[in-house]
């Protein structure tokens, strides 16, 4: 008879103390301040362990070639850490995971409204065909109580083709033939003489894909890719392009559409037709 | 209203027939040659009258009294010097006049003064619509002619219209005339008001020939003075400095003159224009991409005002990698067209966690700093960097930001709280959710800050971790700078620990930055609701405000004593006694107020004149005639005549008496009573007979 009233008092106490000022989580003080990228530990050891290491990598990638230096990644356990103060998520699907509570998913809803976003990667490269972004049943039953808009394959002009690097498609460890975002509003038209529409000014929330990037991004200790891609050069050749997309995701995330603004188009539409020329 | 009338005792054919048959009979009687034949004939016809029935019938008549509707104007314009008197002796004078001939009866009809200006029209119509047309007799207008509804002046009336102007002969006035002026203006752009300056009435010579000195204010600063001929239009540059009311006043003194001008309440104008502002163009600089940089776009691309420039210092300069440049999508900062050509295109310059780092020569820095001491504007939003020797305070704009970091940054969670002037400064005050001590709910906290040495002349409005400077503003040359030591503001837009209010706190600092007149930390604030009645608020950053001092239109001042509404509000409501320009001061900050319209319509035009009342005075035969060369005489005569003439003792004018009457009834009287027809048709008969019968014995 007590416990039964016993659940809800202790809710109530853990839920008083969290509103109380007690000190945030030093790992998340330390990801808002040095915009270290997060991933969903599923529980899964080897799928956690190629996360770290592919944000680690990706972390790596991004010091040396942008301005952006993120820290170290962390791990999330969206149950009990405060998503407020990441702005990135990757989250990969597995079959094993245990879904959210109900406490987390308004945790995850919050951050996807307040302009935070998750990379949902299947990792599965779309070997089944089905196409889709709920082609995997894992993904469907782990995204269906979030607040995603409707969702449509990333189009040719949207802005993470050109966040930093010029794009055609976002390989990771597959090449799988789409990725998948926010669908453009319905009346967003081609601006007279620029070649991309203007599209959502606000920024996706998700990118849904199974193209396993973490794997394709993942470094050792030493800096080695720990993954193999492809074979020989193409696979050399596509990680490079694993690695751009993955620059280009984390402008995204960071930048918004700050690459669809008028300013660059002039200019981009010159080296885009330089480009053609070049074919 | 009496005629005769038939009333037949038979059916009308037989007594035509009866009629005829007497004729027969003298006809008969003149052939048989018997000579009372016309006497018989008479007779005949006499019977068939009386069987006829002829009556007289007439009406009962009552005289009806005629109606003389006697309108006086007292518009303001009729308050002029002289011209009030002048009314009422007329006013009496006819009055007396009127009441002394028979059956008149005076209708009064007083023009009052009106917003809209002397409505005479309206007025004449509605008299003109309660009287019965055939019982007015005439209309005598006491006035100074200067109606304003002409087109509801009637068209006719049924009687005599008569004029009398008051007024002078020698009047005169000197006006100024607003042709055309804006009501809207872009802040910085010229807008052209027209006027001129017009004569009225019998100038003096010496004033035609002198142009008048037009003094021009703007907001009650002396603009510019300039000689204008009457007559000459002349286009007015005026440029609107601030948004909301810019209020041009534009007067000249009255002319010296011997006789002077009838007023000088039309010698001057107000003329209010809005200040819009244009598109502000904003520069927004970031020095990386980081979290927070969203959140400027959010709130700068949202604001359909703000064009935003945006640049992202995406890849430095010291980092390179292998791939080719025509895979990249990243472009040449435009640095010599930004800071150096166009600068002076921007409202505001946003360096968000700016680092120096070689991109921006120093010539560059030197050029925004000028560009804000002229008037424009930065903000600073600096994270850890700020603290490192990539600080923007180690370059040349460092003279000009408002505090120094020490190199000490504090990764540690606080919470942004108000300061004393920041609870004053119309940038923090009243930001929903500001902590205070009994609030069981307040913002979220931020994590990290730099530690800065204020300026002495900085204003700190928020502080941060251990009550260090987290939000300064400062103001250097004509510009201002603002600075915020932190760049976790995202932090409450993102809901951490509840979050905050920071697109209402950056919009804020970004349009306190551009001057946007509803942050000014002092101003002098007047909203006019109603008529006349005027809530005055003083805000400020001091702690008290003294009286506010009003100078009227006339020169008068008063004193308004202001209480405190809150931290640094402090109001007070007032009303004012009339329309007019007013002056607002307290302190050293004033405004001018500009209440009810800028030239009373009354005062347009003053010298009297017929020219509105005249073609229907005209089209009733009625007369204008002016009241200074002497009352007219009071006349009658009948309808359709001149009514009004010149006399051996001077003009005089006439009302139509309508000799209107009523009927009440009417009486039927037989021509003549049965026993006189019976005495007639038998005396005929009987002088027939005798006539007939003396000559027979004549004849015998």
């Amino acid at each position: 008879m007590m416990r039964r009233w016993l659940a809800p008092l202790a809710l109530l106490f853990w839920a008083t103390a969290l509103s109380a000022q007690d000190e945030p989580d030093p790992r998340l003080v330390r990801a808002a301040d040095e915009v270290a990228l997060a991933y969903v530990v599923t529980g899964d050891s080897e799928v956690d362990a190629a996360s770290e290491a592919g944000l680690r990598g990706l972390s790596q990638v991004l010091t040396a070639r942008t301005t952006v230096e993120p820290g170290e990644p962390i791990g999330i356990d969206p149950e009990q850490d405060d998503l407020s103060l990441l702005a990135f998520l990757y989250w990969p699907v597995t079959e094993a995971q245990a879904p959210p509570s109900p406490q987390a998913y308004v945790r995850l809803n919050h951050f996807l409204r307040s302009g935070g976003m998750i990379l949902f990667d299947t990792r599965d490269g779309d070997i089944a065909g089905l196409g889709g972004p709920d082609g995997a049943a894992a993904l469907q039953a782990l995204a269906a109580p979030l607040d995603i808009p409707p969702l449509a394959p990333v189009p040719a002009d949207h802005v993470l083709t050109r966040s930093f690097y010029l794009l055609r498609d976002f390989p990771g460890r597959y090449q799988g033939r789409e990725i998948w975002a926010e669908a453009p509003p319905a009346d967003a038209q081609a601006a007279e003489g620029v070649p991309f529409r203007n599209l959502n000014d606000g920024v996706s929330p998700v990118i849904i894909g199974g193209n396993a990037w973490a794997e394709a991004w993942a470094v050792d200790e030493n800096g080695l890719p720990m993954f193999s891609i492809g074979s020989g050069f193409e696979g050399e050749r596509q990680r490079e392009m694993t690695y751009r997309f993955g620059v280009n995701l984390i402008m995204y995330v960071l930048t918004g559409n700050y690459k669809s603004d008028q300013v660059h188009v002039p200019a981009l539409l010159e080296r885009l037709r330089q480009e053609e020329v070049v074919q | 209203m009496s005629g005769l009338t038939f009333d037949p005792l038979l059916s009308w054919p037989l007594v035509g027939a009866l009629a005829l048959l007497g004729v027969l009979v003298a006809l008969w009687s003149l052939w048989r040659g018997l000579r009372g034949w016309a006497w018989r004939g008479i007779a005949g016809l006499a019977a068939a009258a009386a069987l006829a029935g002829p009556a007289l019938e007439s009406g009962i008549r009552h005289k009806l009294s005629d109606i003389v509707i006697l309108l006086d104007d007292r518009s303001a314009s009729q308050s002029l010097p002289g011209r009030a008197e002048q009314t009422d002796a007329a006013v009496e004078e006819l009055t007396r006049q009127l009441s002394a001939l028979p059956d008149t009866e005076i209708r009064r009809v007083t023009v009052a003064d009106d917003p809209d200006g002397t409505q005479i029209g309206t007025a004449l119509t509605r008299a003109l619509a309660a009287e019965p047309q055939a019982r007015v007799a005439g209309v005598i207008a006491v006035t100074d002619g200067l109606a304003h509804d002409a087109p509801m002046l009637p068209a006719s009336a049924p009687a005599p219209v008569h004029v009398l102007l008051t007024g002078q002969a020698q009047d005169w006035d000197r006006r100024l005339v607003i042709e055309e002026a804006p009501a809207y203006g872009l802040i910085g752009k010229p807008v052209t008001i027209r006027l001129r300056v017009e004569d009225q009435g019998a100038v003096p010579a010496q004033v035609a020939q002198t142009p008048a000195r037009l003094r021009i204010l703007l907001d009650g600063e002396e603009m510019r003075s300039l000689d204008l001929p009457p007559g000459v239009t002349l286009d007015l540059p005026v440029v609107p400095e601030h948004a909301g009311q810019n209020v041009v006043s534009i007067g000249f003194d009255a002319p010296q003159a011997e006789v002077p001008e009838l007023t000088d309440r039309n010698n001057s104008a107000a003329v209010q224009i809005q200040g819009v502002r244009d598109r502000l163009r904003v520069l927004l600089v970031s020095g990386a991409p980081h979290a927070g940089e969203r959140t400027w776009r959010n709130l700068l691309k949202s604001d359909a005002n703000v064009d935003l420039i945006h640049f992202t210092i995406l890849r430095p300069p010291d980092k390179m990698d292998a791939v080719p440049v025509d895979e990249m999508s990243l472009i040449a900062f435009p640095t010599q067209e930004l800071f150096m050509e166009r600068i002076r295109d921007f409202d505001l310059i946003i360096f968000d966690r700016y680092r120096v780092r070689g991109i921006l020569l120093p010539q560059y820095y030197d050029n925004i700093r000028r560009y804000v001491e002229e008037g424009g504007a930065i903000l600073v939003s600096a994270g850890p960097e700020m603290s490192t020797v990539e600080s923007l305070n180690l370059s040349p704009l460092g003279a000009i930001l408002p505090a120094r970091p020490t190199g000490r940054v504090y990764a540690e969670p606080f919470l942004p709280r108000l300061t004393e002037d920041g609870e004053r400064h119309p940038v923090t005050a009243g930001l929903p959710g500001a902590p205070a001590e009994d609030a069981a709910s307040h913002w979220g906290r931020w994590l990290r800050m730099s530690q800065v040495i204020p300026d002495p002349d900085a204003q700190v409005v928020l502080s941060g971790a251990r009550d260090e400077p987290l939000l300064l503003f400062s103001r250097v040359g004509e510009g201002r700078v603002a600075m915020l030591t932190s760049d976790q503001v995202w932090l409450w837009g993102r809901g951490f620990e509840g979050g905050g209010p920071q697109l209402e706190l950056l919009r804020r600092i970004a349009h306190w930055s551009m001057q946007e007149p509803e942050l000014e930390e002092e101003a002098l604030l007047a909203d006019v609701s109603g008529e006349l009645a005027v809530t005055i608020t003083r805000r400020t950053m001091k702690v008290t405000a003294g009286p506010v001092r009003i100078t009227r239109p006339d020169g008068q001042t008063e004193e308004v004593a202001l209480t405190e509404a809150g931290p640094g509000r402090f109001t007070a409501r007032w009303t004012a006694p009339g329309p007019g320009l007013y002056r607002l001061e307290e302190g050293d900050i004033g405004r001018v107020l500009a209440l009810g319209p800028a030239a009373p319509r009354e005062f347009e035009q003053t010298v009297a004149s017929g020219a509105v009342l005249g073609p229907l005075a005209e089209a009733t035969q009625g007369a204008v005639l002016r009241l200074s060369e002497g009352m007219p005489g009071l006349r009658t005569v009948r309808e359709g005549r001149p009514a009004h003439g010149q006399g051996v003792g001077g003009p005089w004018i006439a009302i139509t008496p309508r000799e209107a009457a009523s009927v009440s009834g009417m009486t039927h009287r037989p021509l003549l009573p049965g026993w006189a027809w019976l005495a007639l048709i038998a005396g005929l008969a009987v002088a027939g007979w005798l006539a007939e019968g003396r000559g027979r014995l004549r004849s015998t």
